[in-house]
């Protein structure tokens, strides 16, 4: 097992012959430090232990007095691997486990060489596939170096097909999107176009419309006057202690549906804040209020006593009353279903307010607010508009035919606004360096696990999935490393963790699939996603260089 | 409207199931204080004096005096006599016990907490021979010039030595001992405490007394609480808290200082001055509550006997239970530590491979992640022995099951940890899953081996599994059943390299009263669990700690890690000091709860590095490994909602760090190992406190932010964030030398340190000799034939010595004499090596085939040395090198001391070498 000089020699000298560019620092230093001396090396006299020495380092052991690579002393070379660590880095010991800093080369002949550390060498556990790194004589270790390398070609072949295969995948999808993007540009100077002319032609209709308004507020407004006049008179025969009671009809009733309203709003912000109050505090998802838990423990039940305190270490939601049935031991199920009921309902909205757009009252829809990201300011606005709806009056004809009319433009332009800045957020998108990832926008990647399952929309967000229940575990944070992971973050939030996240490895694969999804850690999650679009030529160079390296030392040990 | 109303019903919705704040934190109303305990109550506020009990018709009975109590309060109705008998043990112990005299009329009787005290206890008690008595005192003999003095009215108990008083049982005359009785008409014994009701069958049965410990700076013990190690008082002129409380309770983030009880309990309190260390030690398993008296507490009292300045004063007050004490009179702080564990029994020594590093959470999800975790320790060169599974393992939590989609192959997985010499540990708790289908279950349910209510019914309570019922492991019975629980063909899955862990056996009820286990539950004998509360969870352990010694056919040290304990679990396993908080007042509290632990008999411990709740950053972690590699027991472990934090995700410079205080550990493990050996036989702790090394030096009384590890090494940890000069005390005459550099440093001096993040402060006491093992391997196993160094640390003498224990490091063997036990001599320059092995130990069925490799030798100047020395291995008559080298073999060690190199002498053989 042990080298002997002549092959070492010979070892050597292919190193030259390659020309050796990964020679290491020691090497180099060594040339440098000890110089024409080691150069003239004489050929030695007993035989030397060279025990995990990697080739391209033998050169450094070959002087007689010999430097520990840190320069702190030297040593001769018969306490090169003498078991006894004189360096404290480890430079005397390379075959044996007396250096904890050292490394030990097996050459693996049939497979590809490896460095272990010290602490494997005669340690009773084969780890080098040629079993050299025990030779002491504990255990015998077969050779497998010929299998394992036989089966790392075949998967390194197999490697290398997907990614040529890949790699032409890729090359169409980057030519598609190519194509497409310049098509979408293209559409969206058109829809721009397209848009300033609707924009004139609205501009004027509303000119129109203004002027028509205006009369029309004059003539209400003298209208309201006399009907003022008309009951002060009323009033005053009725006599001053009736006063509150008859002015209710006409002065409350109005501002009773501004309450409702604003009620309504602020139950909706109420809700807004309470779940952020909640997830902030690592919510703990009991009814209890942790103020008034105290009192409130001597009011549970025996098991809602013994599931609140067992919640404290686990953060499960404790329910009360039985109300979502049974005990699940899922911790954000009941947060979820939630979750979902308000975003129905916001849902619910949109479709509401979409409708509007179509509809020729929808002359009421606030343009300025329409690209406003806030959807609950929209849902809001879209909510009063929606009562406020039904007490547009519409008895001109005249005025109604302008007003559909500017309605009409107007819904137009705001389809064609919103399909503009659609079209828009997708273009600014990083869709890779050829744009390579282009088609990932438009689609999502599934995966079911057990009882989950997995939603990942690049460029949107991801979420799990539980029968009606969903955690976003991210909204879109870009690429990583090199267009290697797309980033998810900022999901929900953990009780007593961090907010969900997902990470999403990719790699080169023939089909775009999930083949994991992983919690390594609570609430951070990992996934992995097969794609052409990580089939990288450079990769691809890379592997075939590797796949000729290891045929040729192949060669080279036959 | 559509849209209102799906807004409000969202609204109800939230609100029905919302989302309240965490349950953030310590609650400590959920605890009962001791003025909603009447016992404890009136026991408090009883004043000096107040016991008028006197002693008659005093009797040398089987060697022990017996005498009776008589009417010992003005204010209690008449009731019978009380039996006090003192009895003496070898080594100054005195044994107090008292009880009724007739039989209770309830025909209940004080439960003695069984299978504490050592089997071997009545062969060592003392006859006591004879009494005087004379001046209304009964004067006997004790221990070496020590002398009890039994005062007759009012009854008061002294040991004193010569003139000198040591302790005094009822000086301060707060005895006081609720008989049990009938219940009078209309009398109501109930107690509530918030929603549960306390029935109180028997009625009231409190004992308290009063001990005086004289001239005693400081007290210690009494586990299991936050706190430092030099006990602060709890009462007196200044100071006023909840007195220090010993009652086994799962406690949700614990404060790191507050006298509230936590896990565990031992009844043991030391007292130390610079002449004298003294112990008491209260064999009762009922909640107990101990007042620390600060001195002048009693002043406003008119009182004879007025508290001298230099006493300090303590109250004992439990519930209910027996009066059955032990004092011991030291005079050093090992002596009564060894005196504890000769009653108790001492630490049993562990295997191997459990004094290396552990490695929890909760929890290792499935196969992949513990496969995972395994290689990436030894792709980062990271030593680990043994990788741990938290409750998520089992099938719905039913203990000794397998989640069968996280775990469907649990023998293949252990198999591949086991093949890199490496070991699992699994966890079992005492609660059971009321499930029909589970066989525990449904065993126990048919045996009627579960703890009764008290109408009773087995107790149905919750726990992790949901509804949940305890075993009673006081029944002998029911503990060797669950025992066989343990066998690998009743454990599927398990294999002879797992091993248990007990969690939540205080026991931890999540709606019982206080989270525990309601006073009035019925054990075996129909004892309830007010009497033998905090004994529960060490009776439980006890059980599962006979299991694992029955499956390795009682020849496989059996490893089981407990949180509750009570006095003699040290003779069953190890415990650690519960959930714990990543913070770095947490960090810092681990050291004194460590170390009283070790004081109260409890050798193997540990807290869990990184803290439990929370997550460490990464220069906390870092800080925690440097400390925890000292912990007796070394484990990392986590809860659910933490971010993962094995020692390689946190990047360099971390990962480089952590590795090197785990390699520490590695590298002292023969050191610890031999210290685990002295704590077996001794009883002295691994981990000490300063002043059980230096007694005498009244500076390091109060001290707990550095310790002792054996005799040889000081260690001080870093307990706060960004520290670039730290002090530290290096006690003693002689000097020390730094554990890295060997630079020297005089002792008796505060120093002011530069500190790095690359390493806590730690020093080896010169005239030391420490073995090591350098070098790196994956887990304890792997260095079994590794070579030695010793690091010899030199006095102002030139001399040191040390000592090494090997065994197989798994077996009973080496109580048949299987092991090797070697003395370390350095004098005149010269180092010997001879058995301390009564006989020659080859034929004892051990040996070893290591040498000694290295001897590192501290204290002589390498300039002076190298070059002009050699060194002679005499034995053999040859020549070796002596040279300049570094302490450790670390990139950048400074080359600071002398090392003689490759004296290879077998470290089975007697050898000597000599520098020349």
């Amino acid at each position: 097992m042990a080298w002997n000089s002549s092959s070492s020699g010979r070892r050597l000298l292919d190193c030259e012959d390659r020309k050796c560019v990964g020679a290491s620092w020691a090497l180099v230093s060594a040339i440098f430090t000890v110089g024409s001396l080691l150069a003239l090396a004489s050929p030695i006299a007993a035989t030397p232990d060279l025990k995990g020495i990697d080739p391209k380092d033998l050169q450094y052991y070959e002087s007689s007095i010999i430097w520990c690579r840190d320069k702190s002393k030297s040593f001769p070379r018969e306490r090169l691997n003498d078991n006894f660590c004189d360096c404290r880095d480890g430079t005397d010991e390379p075959g044996t486990s007396a250096c904890p800093e050292s490394k030990f080369y097996c050459s693996n002949i049939g497979h590809r060489p490896e460095t272990l550390f010290s602490s494997r060498v005669n340690d009773g556990i084969c780890d080098c596939c040629d079993g050299s790194d025990e030779y002491d004589g504990k255990i015998k270790c077969s050779n497998t170096c010929w299998e394992a390398g036989k089966k790392s070609r075949e998967k390194l072949e197999k490697k290398l097909a997907t990614f040529k295969e890949g790699l032409k995948l890729r090359t169409k999808d980057v030519d598609y999107a190519r194509h497409k993007r310049k098509e979408q540009q293209e559409e969206l100077s058109t829809l721009k176009k397209d848009e300033k002319n609707l924009k004139d032609v609205v501009k004027k209709l509303k000119v129109h419309l203004d002027a028509i308004e205006k009369a029309e507020k004059e003539e209400e407004l003298k209208r309201a006057k006399a009907e003022q006049e008309r009951q002060a008179k009323q009033n005053a025969s009725i006599g001053n202690t009736n006063a509150s009671v008859t002015e209710t009809p006409t002065e409350v009733r109005p501002e009773d549906f501004e309450v409702e309203i604003s009620d309504v709003q602020n139950s909706e912000d109420s809700q807004v804040e309470e779940k952020e109050a909640g997830s902030h505090e690592e919510g703990l998802e009991t009814v209890v209020q942790s103020e008034g838990e105290s009192e409130n423990l001597e009011s549970l039940s025996k098991e809602e006593l013994g599931k609140l305190v067992a919640s404290r270490w686990t953060g499960e939601k404790v329910e009360h009353e039985g109300r979502f049935g049974e005990n699940s031991d899922n911790s954000h199920h009941v947060m979820e279903e939630t979750d979902e009921a308000v975003d129905d309902s916001s849902n619910n909205l949109h479709e509401t307010g979409e409708e509007f757009e179509n509809n020729e009252n929808a002359d009421w829809v606030n343009e300025d607010r329409e690209n406003e990201d806030n959807e609950e300011e929209e849902e809001e606005e879209e909510e009063e508009d929606n009562y406020e709806k039904t007490y547009v009056p519409s008895e001109h004809t005249e005025v109604e035919r302008i007003r559909r009319e500017f309605s009409e433009a107007n819904s137009k332009l705001t389809s064609l606004q919103r399909k503009i800045s659609d079209l828009e957020l997708k273009l600014k998108q990083d869709f890779g360096k050829d744009g390579e990832f282009f088609s990932f926008y438009d689609q999502c990647f599934e995966m079911k696990l057990n009882k989950y399952l997995y939603k990942i929309c690049p460029y949107k967000q991801a979420s799990q999935n539980e029968n009606h229940a969903t955690s976003r575990l991210g909204t879109w944070d870009g690429f990583k490393d090199d267009y290697k992971v797309m980033v998810f973050s900022n999901g929900d939030k953990c009780w007593n963790g961090p907010d969900r996240s997902l990470k999403v490895r990719l790699r080169c694969g023939l089909k775009n699939e999930v083949l994991s999804v992983e919690e390594p850690s609570r609430c951070e999650y990992v996934a992995e996603l097969t794609t052409p679009a990580s089939c990288l030529e450079s990769k691809l160079l890379a592997l075939q260089q590797q796949q000729r390296n290891a045929e040729s030392q192949l060669h080279e040990e036959l | 409207m559509d849209c209102n109303l799906q807004f409000i019903l969202g609204l109800l919705c939230l609100l029905v199931v919302l989302i309240s704040n965490p349950a953030s934190g310590f609650k400590s109303e959920e605890f009962r204080k001791c003025n909603q305990a009447p016992f404890c109550k009136e026991a408090r506020a009883r004043k000096p004096g107040t016991s008028k009990a006197h002693v008659s018709e005093i009797s040398l009975k089987d060697g022990s005096v017996r005498a009776k109590l008589l009417s010992f309060s003005e204010t209690d109705e008449p009731a019978g006599a009380l039996i006090l008998l003192l009895t003496v043990y070898r080594e100054g112990i005195l044994r107090i016990r008292v009880k009724e005299e007739n039989e209770p009329p309830s025909g209940k009787r004080r439960f003695e907490v069984p299978d504490v005290l050592v089997t071997g206890l009545e062969d060592r008690r003392l006859w006591i021979q004879r009494v005087s008595t004379e001046n209304g005192v009964t004067v006997f003999y004790l221990a070496a010039g020590h002398e009890v003095v039994l005062q007759h009215s009012p009854f008061q108990i002294h040991v004193r030595k010569g003139s000198e008083q040591l302790v005094s049982f009822n000086s301060k005359g707060l005895f006081h001992f609720e008989q049990l009785r009938q219940k009078r008409e209309g009398e109501n014994w109930e107690e509530t405490f918030r929603s549960h009701t306390d029935s109180r069958p028997h009625g009231p049965q409190s004992v308290s007394f009063d001990v005086s410990f004289h001239k005693a700076e400081h007290v210690y013990g009494i586990p299991e609480h936050a706190t430092r190690l030099a006990l602060k008082p709890t009462r007196g002129t200044e100071e006023y808290s909840e007195p220090y409380r010993l009652f086994n309770l799962d406690v949700f983030e614990y404060l790191e200082e507050s006298p509230f009880g936590l896990y565990g309990s031992i009844p043991f309190m030391l007292s130390h001055n610079q002449d004298r260390t003294t112990g008491f030690f209260w064999l009762n398993a009922a909640e107990m509550l101990i007042d620390v008296l600060a001195p002048g507490w009693d002043k406003e009292v008119d009182n004879e006997e007025k508290t001298a300045a230099s006493s300090i004063d303590t109250q004992w007050i439990t519930e209910s239970g027996p009066l059955d004490a032990f004092l011991f009179v030291g005079p050093t702080p090992k002596d009564v530590v060894k005196q504890y564990t000769s009653v108790t029994g001492t630490t049993t020594i562990p295997q191997y491979f459990a004094t290396a590093y552990h490695q929890c959470r909760w929890n290792y999800k499935d196969e992949a992640d513990v496969k995972h975790v395994d290689s990436k320790f030894d792709e980062f060169d990271i030593p680990y022995d043994v990788i741990w599974l938290d409750i998520e393992h089992t099938d719905g939590k039913k203990y000794f099951t397998w989640d069968p989609i996280l775990f469907p192959n649990p023998e293949e997985m252990q198999k591949k940890i086991a093949s890199k010499g490496r070991h699992m540990v699994t966890i079992v708790d005492p609660h059971i899953k009321r499930d029909d289908g589970y066989w525990v279950h449904k065993e126990a349910t048919e045996e009627g081996y579960y703890v009764k209510d008290v109408q009773g019914r087995d107790y149905d309570g919750w726990c992790w599994p949901g509804s949940s019922s305890y075993l009673d492991m006081v029944n002998p019975a029911i503990r060797s059943w669950w025992a066989d629980k343990f066998s690998l063909s009743s454990y599927k899955g398990s294999t002879p390299i797992l091993y248990i862990w007990n969690d939540m056996n205080e026991p931890s009820v999540f709606n019982g009263p206080e989270a525990s286990m309601p006073r009035d539950n019925l054990h075996y004998g129909g004892v309830e669990n007010r009497d033998i509360h905090n004994a529960y969870g060490y009776y439980f352990h006890m059980a599962s700690a006979e299991g694992l010694l029955r499956r390795g056919d009682a020849n496989d040290r059996p490893f089981v890690l407990s949180r509750a304990f009570f006095a003699g679990t040290q003779r069953v396993g190890p415990v650690w000091t519960g959930d714990n908080t990543a913070d770095w007042d947490h960090l810092r509290a681990s050291v004194p709860m460590i170390l009283t632990l070790g004081l109260t008999g409890i050798a193997f411990t540990g807290a869990d590095v990184g803290g439990f709740f929370g997550n460490p950053d990464s220069e906390l972690l870092t800080r925690w490994y440097q400390l925890g590699a000292f912990y007796p027991f070394f484990r990392a472990h986590a809860h659910l909602d933490t971010k993962r934090r094995e020692p390689w995700l946190f990047g360099e410079p971390y990962t480089s760090l952590i590795r090197n205080a785990i390699d520490t550990r590695y590298a002292l493990l023969p050191y610890y190992y031999t210290l685990f050996k002295e704590a077996s036989t001794t009883g002295v702790p691994v981990m000490r406190p300063l002043w059980m090394e230096f007694p005498k030096d009244a500076s390091t009384y109060a001290m707990d932010d550095e310790f002792m590890v054996g005799q040889g090494l000081l260690v001080r940890g870093i307990y706060a964030e960004g520290i670039s000069v730290e002090s530290v005390y290096l006690p003693g005459d002689e000097p020390w030398y730094h554990f890295e550099t060997g630079a020297e440093y005089a002792g008796g001096h505060h120093y002011k340190m530069p500190v790095t993040l690359e390493s806590i402060l730690v020093f080896q006491k010169s005239g030391t000799i420490i073995p090591r093992k350098d070098r790196h391997r994956r887990s304890s196993t792997q260095t079994e034939k590794d070579p030695f160094t010793l690091v010899v640390a030199l006095n102002t003498a030139k001399q040191a010595e040390g000592e090494l224990y090997i065994d197989d490091g798994k077996s009973y063997d080496f109580e048949k004499g299987a092991f090797i036990h070697r003395k370390f001599i350095f004098s005149k320059g010269r180092l010997t090596s001879s058995s301390l092995h009564g006989q020659d130990n080859s034929r004892k069925g051990f040996s070893s085939s290591s040498l000694v490799d290295r001897i590192i030798i501290l204290g002589l100047k390498p300039e002076e040395s190298i070059g002009k020395h050699r060194a002679l291995v005499e034995s053999v008559n040859q020549k070796i090198d002596v040279e300049r080298g570094p302490t450790i073999l670390r990139r950048g060690a400074a080359l600071n001391a002398v090392v003689i190199r490759m004296p290879n002498v077998a470290i089975a053989d007697d050898w000597s070498i000599q520098l020349l």
